[in-house]
């Protein structure tokens, strides 16, 4: 029943975001039309289905007005409508039906726009929510920053600094050459004994 | 308290005679089982959500989604949730049929409908759901009208089921499907035991606490120690004219959908 629980949680999230959404969204033109969605990295479709002001989703194949297989990463840019053609040209998505209910459930999404600030200060009050803004500002930053600088000496350690780190055979033959300079010194300290020993006999 | 022999073929559910059949554990005179079992929801259909919730841990929403997404409906669909209770099915019907489709959400229990029309008004589904008050052997409506019937948790309460079922198969269109989600025999004698002592020593408990009775909950846990097993059910519907008769174990078997086609 995992496909029940995903369509359950998307359904709630959907519905929730457009009753959120600052933009006016016009669902008249995708009212009973259904988009499905066959993601390669999933077993079971997607189906988003528009009734009155609110997107259904379920796992009902049979009234698909438009089918898209495709894969998450590719889902992602399909959120720009003029992209789906482009898409389809570069193999990375797989189309049937009526393209148009797929141009407009992608517009549907690139329109959302959510006030996140104005509806978490409906919750916790204008000051909390401007101090957690500026917090998450600071440490967004910070994390960019991080990010920019590990980046950055990545690249200095790729470019410069490998050439001059030792390879493993290297070590490896080095690691020989000192175990035979050892053995040697063995063998002269056991002749020097030897010798020492002939001497002091005569 | 240990649950007794389960899942009984279709004959042996009526004991003494054709004129008795079960309530729980009790065998009773068929003419009192409906007005019995009405007893039942009359005194929790207030509360027969929040104890949904509770009893299943919310699971069956979906139990409930998982029939729907099973049932193929189409927009312009009619559909008839049959002892649809409190409209869990309906509403969602309601959404996918569109306006030109139609749900009609029918239940014995007046306090269940209730319950129900109040509830799927408060979310503002009024354009295509019709209320009826009916007992599932005796459907009101005429041959061929339904693309699609239901019945969710109900039939066990039904008190000639095999009679239910030809009377659904009546009122399904050619090329319509019936759709029983019910309790049924979980698969493991591990997960049986565990279920045993939840629905015996938990749940009429929990009934006790919420719903003020503890009562219509242990029935509740007997009716579906009596109700027919998997295969039994199976059996019954291609009795009843059904065919393609299939079903899905759901939750380890401790719920099933049961699915036939009327062609």
């Amino acid at each position: 029943m995992l496909q029940q629980a995903l369509t359950s949680s998307l359904e709630l999230l959907i519905n929730k975001a457009l009753s959120l959404n600052i933009n006016l969204v016009d669902l008249k033109k995708l009212q009973q039309k259904t988009l499905t969605i066959v993601l390669s990295e999933l077993s079971f479709p997607i189906s988003f289905s528009v009734d009155s002001n609110r997107i259904l989703v379920s796992g009902l194949t049979e009234r698909a007005d438009c089918t898209i297989n495709t894969s998450i990463k590719t889902l992602q840019k399909l959120k720009a409508e003029q992209q789906i053609t482009e898409l389809i040209k570069q193999d990375k998505l797989d189309l049937s039906g009526d393209i148009k209910v797929a141009q407009q459930f992608a517009s549907l999404a690139e329109n959302l726009d959510i006030d996140w600030q104005s509806e978490l200060a409906n919750h916790i009050g204008d000051v909390p929510t401007h101090k957690l803004v500026q917090l998450s500002k600071k440490l967004a930053n910070k994390f960019q920053f991080a990010a920019k600088q590990i980046k950055a000496d990545a690249s200095e350690f790729i470019v410069h600094e490998k050439r001059l780190v030792v390879t493993r055979s290297q070590v490896d033959n080095f690691n020989h050459q000192v175990n035979e300079v050892s053995r040697q010194v063995d063998d002269i300290s056991t002749r020097i004994a030897n010798l020492s020993k002939q001497i002091s006999n005569q | 308290m240990s649950a007794p022999t389960q899942n009984q073929s279709p004959d042996s559910q009526h004991t003494a005679s054709d004129n008795t059949t079960h309530f729980g554990y009790k065998t009773i005179d068929k003419d009192d089982k409906v007005s019995m079992v009405a007893g039942v929801f009359h005194s929790v259909a207030k509360q027969y959500d929040v104890m949904n919730d509770l009893m299943s841990f919310g699971v069956h929403r979906l139990w409930k989604r998982f029939t729907i997404d099973a049932s193929g409906v189409r927009p312009g669909n009619d559909v008839l949730d049959l002892a649809g209770g409190t409209g869990d099915l309906t509403a969602k019907f309601s959404q996918l049929v569109g306006k030109e489709g139609n749900v009609v959400l029918a239940d014995i229990n007046s306090s269940m409908l209730n319950v129900g029309r109040d509830k799927l008004r408060d979310k503002g589904l009024v354009q295509n759901i019709h209320y009826v008050q009916a007992n599932a052997q005796y459907l009101p409506f005429e041959d061929n009208t339904f693309d699609i019937v239901t019945i969710a948790f109900g039939l066990r309460n039904v008190t000639d089921k095999d009679m239910a079922l030809r009377s659904i198969y009546r009122v399904l269109k050619p090329g319509g499907r019936l759709l029983v989600l019910e309790f049924s025999k979980p698969e493991h004698e591990l997960l049986n035991k565990a279920y045993d002592f939840y629905s015996f020593n938990i749940l009429p408990r929990m009934g006790e606490l919420v719903a003020k009775d503890g009562d219509s909950y242990q029935y509740l846990a007997e009716s579906i120690r009596m109700h027919p097993d998997q295969e039994t059910l199976k059996t019954m519907m291609d009795n009843a004219g059904f065919e393609q008769t299939s079903y899905k174990n759901l939750t380890g078997g401790v719920v099933a959908l049961h699915k036939g086609y009327k062609f």
